[in-house]
């Protein structure tokens, strides 16, 4: 790896201050996709700005109808929260599934999304929840949030602050993994709130995307069911050494429905 | 030689906890990166991107100037100072093995591996320069700034492509790619029986690539003395040992074995991947003489998934010529092996060979052995190097014929396994079995595994909407290994007995199974016992740890020692006794003699003939140094069953059981054995259901090159196993020693992959290639379907709504 | 270069490093504790755990600086003398390690596991090591293992 200058801001202000005067600064949060791209010389920053002194990072709370995480939390305490795990358990469960416990004890829900990839467990919960990724700079819907693979709206210097869930009625996600890497070959999050039902798939595109006639089927009757008549075209879907476009289309389909059985299922809310 | 009584055996037999673990769980281990010295720098290799190139020209003035740098080499600097190539001498040469030969019969070209190649990549990763570097970031740096100009040429990734004729040859030595065609068995006798035959069975197989994987990447640290002239070199290994490695680099370096010492403590794990000599190893004890600095070299994991030597890849043509009443008449096989860009081992290629029959009574077989070279990572032995291969097909083939045939796979079995009152039994290619008891070793397999339940499993998982299938194949595998081996044993007066091996274990517990048999023949405490292996210097002689043959070899030789040291005990003894030797007796573990009342055991004898010294022989006379050499194979056998759960919407396969029966001979460490076997089905689980190589088509880079994509088994992957040893004594060695440590894994793939297809039997499922990954059963279960929605009338067109799952917002 | 202090088995280590020198790096090189140690690249493998304030981390993937005022727990640091932990010693008494290269990694992470449930389930314990790869012994040993020595820590407390 290349020799850097290394930060330690206490505020937010330091750290997009630092980001600014870097020649070429990335933000640090957990560090377990940015450390792997530098030990294989794919990043060559000159300035690492760790995110980790910054207190308004940190924490989860409950705000009105929704759970507010902070941008550094680490996946196990957001697994570990009683917050989360009361009041939206299958995102706990979730996060609790990541990766594999060293990691979680060091990946952070805002390094997560800002990574961006295409494969992870983080986009379609925020999308399907209808998340608010709330940043230095400003609030963004969960829905504007990822735009490729690695890709997000985020600006040069932005910093993600937290992320705000709003409590669903129902939720479920169902991952179909790779067990090599243990990313999604397909993951499919179903949530439901009053009339409105989302239904978000990682893993099967360069980006998480929505499966409006899905959504639209499910509002009607909130059953594995309604999901029968539809099937999805392989078009656009990804192609690698695990999964042809077909099979994706076909774990859709099985994932999906799958999730609307457990969320369905659930005799409380959520 | 003294009567063994088993009867007397204290340490043999017993589940010893082992005596290496206090290190390796205290962080106390050697491993190959673990060596350091002042002053050394680092190497990195410059690697080739395409899977064969002409090397057109090395730019290396930019890579030179940079900071830290020592030197950059090439192929040509290495040809300038006298360097050869690897002696990998990979045509299996004692005297019962299979003799492949040149197409021909002539002899089989063995191409030369350069440490660096002048002339011409042969597959991505080959090392084409090497930096040396005062840190490891510096070299990394430099490497990236050599500029090599390359002539990319055509490539080869198949041993179909390589014998469908064509293709540009790897070697010109070799202008078609073949370098092995040799022929064994009875011609006339298979033709006649399969002129007679009542049926016959074809299958054809492609069993892919894949690695060896230990955890620990190859390391080194090379250093040059310019007092003494002699290099030396602290790494991990395994295979063949030190003795075979360290002629070997001597050859590459041009230097006297003399002038090497080659150090290896701890090895994270080998399996075959460790047992070649590697071109870093040697570049960097030359380039430590070169530059006056103790050199390392540690390969990352994406470099060893690179470039490790790797393994199986075996394309198999098989028939199977069966009687009506299912008795088998004969065998016909096509072995085709993908050596990759060298030749660094035949050994898969002539093991598969001497089993194709497997445990079947088969009387005759016609067998054509052949391997090709393509641009791919050099292809090795990995654990149970061949006979994972040949056990898979003749049991698939079985399986086939039963289910093609009407016969229930059980008793087609039985009826044609090799009955204990045929043993010793020549097999149709030639090979001896020694001993085993097939048929029981199926029956107890079957029993722990509780086969009769499995039709309430299945129904279960039914219920739950999966599919339960049953697997079994029975295995025999052979144990042959360098012939050599040579055990040095002294007592000395401080109470130690060492013990010199020239084997090089990677876990297998040697340190303390060995210390059980020299404990029990010497009467000595297994703590009293240090097994010293792993430095040149003090091994002098000795075959590694290969083909299952360390037990067999090394407690034979030490067999042998501890007579010998008993006949000089009673020397010694008789001069402290003031009586003559053949009046002394070593009996319960002590010398003594009629009417003395003085005894010694051998820590004590060692002691009283050390303070007598110099007026009785020299403190050290209680040593010996015996040689033994034995060509004799013997065969390991044994049987698995599994159970595997297939989700039939998503094609997983989760294994819910796994049941093994493994003859190993005398077993001395029950306890280590179990571990062996555990780790061996892991590997051939591994093989049956997520490893795979995969390169891309177009520019040969692998896919596969890290545990993102190349599917280790984990934590999850297997159920816990149910193992039994079984011991039917060998009458090759006097120990009755087999092997038991690559049994399992021959077994392995058949055994999942026979469950695999009984868990799909309603599709009418022939075969599933392997690895059996979600994918590969969905789409089989999905072809298999549509070709029965075929054969039915057409179903009313169902509704459904194609979706285009573009993007979001649509 | 950067001022770290870092308490390594309890013995504050103050040293100047280069930011990019992973924590890993200053155990091994800096430290010359070669018990944890490097078998892969992608942050996968668990050969090189240890612990931070407790908590089980790739030490192959952190920067020796962001574990500035930490206290670090190696292998190293868990045998008393000759007395090893009751976790090492359940590691012997069921045979859960023959090459040695992942033990250290399964060890420090099977304490993490214990501290959080000290009863873990057969599942408990496959689930937690999947990020802690065995090529030798198919795992069947450590979940042993690990059952005992969670065992063996619940009966000396």
């Amino acid at each position: 790896m290349n020799d850097f200058n290394y930060h330690e801001p206490r505020t937010l202000a330091e750290a997009a201050a630092m980001i600014h005067a870097a020649r070429d600064g990335s933000l640090i949060a957990g560090g377990m996709s940015l450390i792997p791209a530098l030990k294989q010389r794919r990043a060559k920053p000159s300035d690492l700005i760790d995110l980790r002194f910054i207190g308004e990072l940190t924490g989860i709370r409950r705000q009105a109808d929704a759970i507010v995480i902070g941008a550094m939390t680490r996946h196990a305490d957001v697994a570990d929260s009683k917050l989360v795990t009361d009041a939206i358990p299958t995102l706990a469960r979730l996060v609790g599934e990541m990766a594999d416990p060293a990691v979680r004890n060091r990946a952070t829900i805002g390094g997560s999304i800002a990574h961006g990839d295409p494969a992870a467990d983080y986009p379609p919960a925020l999308v399907a929840l209808g998340a608010t990724i709330i940043t230095s700079t400003r609030a963004m819907q969960a829905d504007d949030f990822f735009t490729g693979a690695f890709a997000t709206a985020l600006r040069k210097g932005e910093i993600i602050t937290a992320v705000s869930f709003p409590i669903p009625e129902r939720a479920a996600y169902v991952k179909f993994a790779n067990t090599s890497s243990r990313y999604a070959i397909v993951g499919v999050f179903v949530a439901k709130r009053g009339t409105d039902v989302r239904v978000a798939v990682t893993g099967a595109q360069p980006c998480v995307f929505r499966i409006r006639e899905m959504e639209m089927a499910l509002a009607k009757s909130f059953s594995p069911d309604a999901l029968k008549p539809i099937t999805i075209r392989p078009n656009g879907l990804n192609a690698d050494i695990h999964a042809t476009p077909e099979y994706r289309a076909h774990l859709i389909g099985v994932m999906a429905q799958r999730a609307v059985a457990s969320a369905a299922a659930l005799h409380r809310p959520n | 030689m003294n009567e063994l009584d088993a009867n007397r055996f204290h340490e043999i037999g017993r589940s010893a906890l082992r005596k290496e673990d206090f290190r390796l769980l205290t962080g106390k281990g050697r491993f190959g990166d673990d060596f350091n010295m002042p002053g050394q720098a680092w190497t990195v290799m410059v690697r080739s991107p395409h899977p064969h190139a002409r090397i057109v020209r090395i730019g290396t003035n930019q890579a030179r100037a940079m900071p830290g740098v020592l030197a950059v080499f090439t192929g040509a600097d290495c040809l300038a100072d006298g360097l050869g190539p690897i002696p990998h001498n990979p045509v299996p040469s004692t005297q019962y093995d299979m003799k492949l030969t040149g197409p021909g019969g002539g002899a089989v070209f063995v191409d030369p591996h350069m440490l660096l190649p002048a002339d011409k990549a042969r597959y991505v990763g080959e090392a084409v320069a090497m930096v040396v570097a005062q840190t490891r970031e510096q070299a990394e740096d430099a490497a990236d700034a050599v500029r090599v100009e390359y002539e990319v040429l055509p490539w080869l990734e198949r041993s179909e492509d390589a014998l469908a004729g064509g293709a540009a040859a790897v070697w010109d030595e070799a202008p078609d790619n073949i370098l092995v065609d040799t022929f064994f068995g009875d011609q006339e006798g298979t033709d006649r029986a399969f002129a007679a035959a009542d049926h016959v069975v074809r299958m054809e197989f492609h069993i892919g690539r894949i690695m060896p994987l230990p955890l620990e990447p190859r390391a080194g640290l090379a250093r040059y003395d310019e007092h003494t002239g002699r290099y030396t070199l602290y790494f991990s290994t395994g295979g063949p040992g030190i003795v075979r490695q360290r002629r070997q680099f001597a050859a590459a370096l041009n230097i006297a074995p003399e002038q090497l010492r080659l150090v290896a403590y701890d090895t994270g794990g080998n399996f075959g991947a460790k047992n070649r000599p590697y071109v870093e190893h040697g570049l960097a004890l030359w380039a430590s003489r070169k530059l006056g600095r103790p050199i390392k070299y540690r390969a990352t994991r994406h470099e060893s998934m690179l470039t490790e030597y790797q393994g199986r890849d075996l394309l198999t043509r098989v028939e199977l010529a069966l009687r009506s009443d299912g008795r088998f008449l004969a065998m016909r096989a096509e072995n085709i092996m993908n050596v990759g860009a060298h030749c660094v081992s035949l050994s898969p290629l002539a093991k598969g060979a001497g089993l194709i029959t497997g445990a079947y009574d088969i009387p005759a077989a016609r067998l054509r052995s052949r391997a090709v070279f393509t641009n791919t990572t050099p292809n090795n032995v990995m654990r149970s190097s061949g006979r994972p291969e040949v056990t898979f097909a003749i049991e698939r083939l079985i399986d086939t014929a039963a289910t093609e045939l009407g016969f229930d796979r059980i008793e087609l079995r039985r009826k044609n396994l090799i009955r204990p009152d045929q043993m010793p039994y020549t097999n149709a290619v030639g090979s001896i079995y020694d001993s085993g008891t097939y048929e029981a070793n199926m029956a107890l397999c079957m029993r722990i595994a509780d086969w009769e339940g499995f039709e309430s499993r299945r129904r279960q998982a039914a219920a739950r909407g999966k599919l339960l299938g049953l697997g079994l194949a029975n295995y025999v595998e052979s144990s042959t290994g360098s012939p050599k081996e040579r055990a040095e044993i002294t007592v000395t007066p401080q109470g130690r007995v060492e013990v010199v091996i020239g084997t090089q274990p990677s876990g297998q517990g040697h340190e303390t199974s060995f210390a059980q048999v020299v404990a029990d023949l010497l009467a000595v405490p297994l703590d009293s016992v240090d097994i010293i292996m792993g430095d040149t210097d003090i091994v002098k002689e000795g075959g590694g740890s290969h083909s299952g043959r360390s037990m067999r070899h090394a407690a034979t030789v030490i067999l042998m020692a501890a007579d010998d040291l008993i006949t000089k005990g009673k020397t010694i003894a008789a001069a402290i006794l003031a009586t003559t030797p053949d009046a002394v007796e070593f009996q319960d573990g002590r010398f003594g003699a009629q009417q003395v009342n003085r005894t010694f055991d051998f820590l004590e004898l060692a002691k009283e003939a050390a303070a007598r010294a110099p007026a009785y022989p020299p403190a050290n006379a209680l040593a010996v140094v015996k040689d033994n050499e034995m060509h004799t194979s013997v065969y390991p056998n044994g049987c698995g069953v599994c159970e595997v759960e297939i989700d039939p919407d998503t094609g997983r396969v989760h294994l819910t059981r796994y049941a093994a029966v493994d003859d190993v001979g005398r077993c001395i460490n029950p306890m280590t054995v179990d571990g062996q076997t555990h780790g061996s089905i892991a590997h051939g689980v591994g093989e049956a259901l997520c490893e795979q190589i995969c390169l891309d088509r177009e520019s040969g880079s692998p896919l596969t090159e890290s545990f993102m994509e190349y599917g280790m088994p984990s934590s999850t992957t297997m159920p816990f196993f149910t193992t039994e040893i079984v011991e039917v004594l060998s009458p090759t060695n006097p120990l009755g020693i087999k092997s038991g440590s690559e049994g399992a894994t021959a077994g392995a793939p058949a055994v999942v992959i026979s469950g695999i297809i009984d868990a799909l039997k309603e599709f009418g499922l022939r075969d599933i290639a392997m690895p059996a990954t979600p994918l590969a059963v969905w789409q089989a279960i999905e072809t298999a379907k549509a070709k029965l929605r075929s054969n039915e009338r057409p179903a009313p067109a169902a509704k459904t709504v194609a979706v285009e799952a573009v993007g979001k917002g649509e | 270069m950067a001022r770290v202090t870092i308490t390594v088995n309890g013995k504050p280590e103050t040293t100047d490093i280069k930011p990019r020198t992973l924590l890993v790096e200053f155990l091994r090189d800096h430290l010359g504790l070669t018990g944890t140690h490097v078998g892969c690249d992608t942050t996968q493998c668990g050969c090189c755990i240890v612990l931070v304030d407790g908590r089980s981390v790739n030490s192959c993937t952190m920067l020796a600086v962001q574990a500035n005022g930490a206290s670090v727990t190696t292998i190293e640091g868990l045998a008393e003398g000759d007395k090893l932990h009751p976790m090492q010693a359940a590691f012997r008494e069921h045979h859960a390690l023959q090459c040695g290269f992942c033990t250290p990694g399964m060890v420090m992470s099977a304490l993490e596991l214990v501290q959080r449930n000290n009863s873990p389930s057969d599942g408990d314990i496959r689930y937690w090591l999947l990020g802690n790869m065995c090529r030798c012994t198919g795992y069947h040993n450590i979940i042993k293992a690990i059952k005992a020595g969670a065992e063996a820590m619940a009966r000396a407390r």
